[in-house]
């Protein structure tokens, strides 16, 4: 689909500005441009990388429980329980759902199949935790890697204040680049891609670190363990 | 021709050209301001320890520059090839991108997406580019609400002021002020200074905003050409609200923002968090390329890209002055500048204050009005070595010197050349210049002002204020070295 700007300055703006531009880099040859070298990062073994993954999730605030696929309802029912909360917004027919959908006769577990401009007011109000899957995650920066989809929207790991993100730990990059280069990101990427390092947190008052600026106040990382690994 | 209130000028100059060109004014009025001063040291300490803490290796960091500095160097010499490749690939994945020469043409376009959604209320990501077209104030001014959502941003907003810093905006205020503002203007809010409080006071009153909001604006950190991806760097998850909530998303940036492949993001991304704030990346990097597609529960249904030039084009017509485009606004050289330090982002009177203003600031407002910005550095040299892609920015500061003194006659490299040119200074240096290529008048010159010294006045203006006056010696060095027999 092609989409036009159909103001009329824009158009004569984009001939100036490129016009400009062209005139200035005439003629250059793109082959002699030097070199360019990424450092060279010493390659981690797996246990390095998942340790440095969680000690610098844990150090961004974020709280990371180890567990087994078989366990993630108790895990969370757990750590509800423990806030005082009784309700979970999850993606339907998401990722994990059939290790979710167990919660349904313990507490409220409500669906996120709805348009957003249609309960904007719940989803900003009524919802006081929610559950994502993800796509991968980095070591290097202890970023989890969400690419939200029809079953798991953008907002589900945005707007309520606890997001638990389940993360599958052989699913671990090195790094961001390694992560883009091994999966060909540059080939398609989907409308959304978020890397998330912590819960939501600001420093812009006298630099005191204060965490729920906007975004979720708590992230717990549901680190999945093959059962040997526990 | 006569104006409404509601329809601005297209070609009225930018606000801050009137505030720039008071900058001696300002300094002597920030100097003055014990807390205000107290507050920006506490700060750039603070900022300058967390970014060391974060480059422990300095082999990493230095390679890392290099690569960074090569990257932007050859985004910058395809720039034309590569906008016109983001905007292909933003069309074709269903992004509307426009243009802008200036920055009331950029308000001008964001104000008519607006009306035509029939949107009111606004809601903005942090976006130093809007501040620098001051979009806020063009909305209000058509009766629309354009709120700042990022907490430094809205701290700033509510005090209507403009940011001090690039990255963290409030930096100027301590706990105790901030606390006073928002008792003065939110409704409800019982006074405290505990920063937890302050920030769930504003996230209350905000979240509220993202809720209704009809339209998000946000900023862009990097602009990636072969995927048609704008990617947005950000701790708060305002930025994620902006650009996901409400039906309408617009983003706006310069157009150096580009960059050739998603391979070059990892390196700069590394480098722009971990010199601004000294975190190995920010908690939230968010990645858009499509506005909301077939059968997803939210995000905007339609999504823009502004492009502005301002002055851009211009610094990308000298070979030297481009590389002030390879900054990706990462705030170190402020933080590390002993000048801004001391007097403070306001003083500058610009959008972005410190070294990258005083670079940036003469292409977007002109040499006239921002003449002595350049002057305001002491070449320490501490901007250049901490930037991450190795802008030489004191050679460009006194290339930005030379230029604001040359002759009228000679080529056009900038708007305002010359503006600190006078007669009687120009006058001066050429006698100087005549006096030091004749030796007999050279030294006619060294006899009168040795045997002259007594008639040097005390008070020599502006020198004197803070200083003793020049006294010559009585002898000149070679009279002194050819009476002991060694020349």
């Amino acid at each position: 689909m092609k989409v036009t700007s159909r103001l009329g300055s824009s158009i004569s703006a984009r001939a100036n500005i490129l016009g400009k531009l062209k005139q200035q880099v005439k003629g250059a040859d793109y082959n002699k441009l030097p070199i360019e070298q990424a450092y060279d990062y010493p390659e981690n073994c797996f246990s390095t990388q998942l340790n440095q993954f969680v000690e610098l999730l844990e150090s961004n605030h974020a709280q990371v429980i180890k567990l087994s696929k078989k366990d993630i309802a108790e895990v969370v029912l757990r750590e509800l329980t423990a806030r005082n909360l009784d309700s979970l917004l999850h993606g339907a027919g998401g990722q994990y759902s059939e290790y979710i959908d167990s919660l349904a006769s313990t507490i409220n577990l409500t669906p996120y199949d709805f348009m957003i401009e249609d309960n904007k007011s719940g989803l900003f109000n009524d919802y006081p935790a929610s559950i994502t899957g993800s796509h991968c995650a980095i070591a290097q920066t202890g970023s989890i890697v969400l690419w939200p989809n029809v079953q798991e929207p953008r907002t589900l790991s945005l707007v309520p204040p606890v997001h638990f993100v389940i993360v599958d730990s052989h699913e671990l990059y090195q790094d961001f680049a390694t992560l883009i280069s091994a999966q060909k990101w540059q080939d398609k990427l989907p409308t959304n891609v978020v890397l998330i390092s912590g819960p939501s947190k600001t420093a812009d008052i006298q630099q005191t670190l204060a965490y729920g600026a906007h975004g979720p106040k708590e992230l717990i990382v549901l680190l999945l363990q093959k059962d040997a690994d526990l | 021709m006569i104006h409404d209130n509601k329809t601005p000028d297209r070609n009225e100059e930018s606000k801050y050209v009137h505030s720039a060109k008071a900058f001696r004014t300002n300094v002597a009025r920030d100097l003055n301001n014990s807390e205000l001063r107290d507050n920006f040291r506490g700060a750039m300490d603070y900022l300058v320890d967390k970014r060391k803490s974060a480059f422990l290796e300095s082999e990493e960091l230095e390679s890392l520059r290099l690569q960074c500095q090569l990257i932007k160097q050859r985004c910058l010499v395809k720039l034309p090839h590569l906008l016109e490749q983001l905007e292909e690939n933003l069309q074709a994945n269903g992004i509307h991108v426009h243009w802008a020469e200036t920055i009331n043409d950029a308000n001008e376009i964001i104000a008519q997406l607006i009306k035509k959604q029939g949107g009111i209320s606004v809601v903005k990501g942090k976006s130093m580019v809007s501040e620098e077209t001051a979009l806020n104030d063009y909305l209000a001014a058509q009766d629309i609400e354009c709120l700042e959502s990022d907490m430094g941003e809205y701290i700033v907003q509510l005090a209507k002021e403009h940011p001090s810093h690039i990255i963290m905006p409030a930096i100027h205020q301590n706990k105790k002020q901030v606390a006073k503002l928002f008792a003065d203007n939110i409704d409800g809010f019982s006074y405290s200074t505990d920063v937890d409080t302050l920030i769930q006071q504003g996230r209350t009153v905000l979240r509220d905003k993202f809720c209704h909001a009809d339209v998000g604006i946000s900023g862009v950190n990097f602009a990636v050409a072969e995927t048609g991806t704008l990617c947005l760097v950000e701790n708060e998850g305002n930025g994620r609200m902006c650009t996901t909530v409400p039906d309408l998303h617009i983003a706006i940036t310069g157009i150096e923002k580009v960059v050739e492949h998603l391979a070059d993001v990892p390196p700069l991304l590394s480098l722009l968090t971990r010199s601004a704030t000294g975190q190995a990346i920010s908690t939230y990097f968010n990645m858009i390329s499509h506005p909301r597609q077939q059968g997803e529960k939210d995000g905007p249904k339609q999504v823009h890209l502004v492009l502005l030039d301002n002055g851009r084009s211009q610094a990308f017509a000298d070979e030297e002055l481009r590389q002030t485009l390879q900054c990706i606004r990462c705030g170190a050289c402020m933080n590390h500048c002993p000048v801004y330090t001391r007097i403070g982002g306001h003083a500058y009177g610009t959008v972005y204050p410190g070294p990258i203003g005083k670079m940036i600031s003469p292409h977007m407002l002109g040499l006239e009005s921002t003449k002595d910005l350049p002057t305001a550095s002491s070449l320490c040299g501490a901007c250049g070595e901490v930037c991450p892609v190795k802008i030489p920015i004191p050679k460009i500061l006194l290339r930005l010197r030379k230029e604001s003194v040359k002759a009228k006659n000679s080529s056009k490299v900038m708007k305002g050349e010359g503006a600190s040119r006078t007669t009687l200074e120009a006058f001066i240096w050429r006698c100087w210049a005549m006096i030091h290529q004749m030796p007999h008048l050279y030294k006619a010159m060294m006899w009168m002002m040795t045997r002259g010294r007594k008639l040097i006045p005390s008070k020599l203006g502006p020198w004197t204020k803070v200083r003793t006056a020049p006294k010559p010696a009585k002898q000149t060095l070679h009279e002194i070295l050819a009476s002991k027999g060694k020349v």
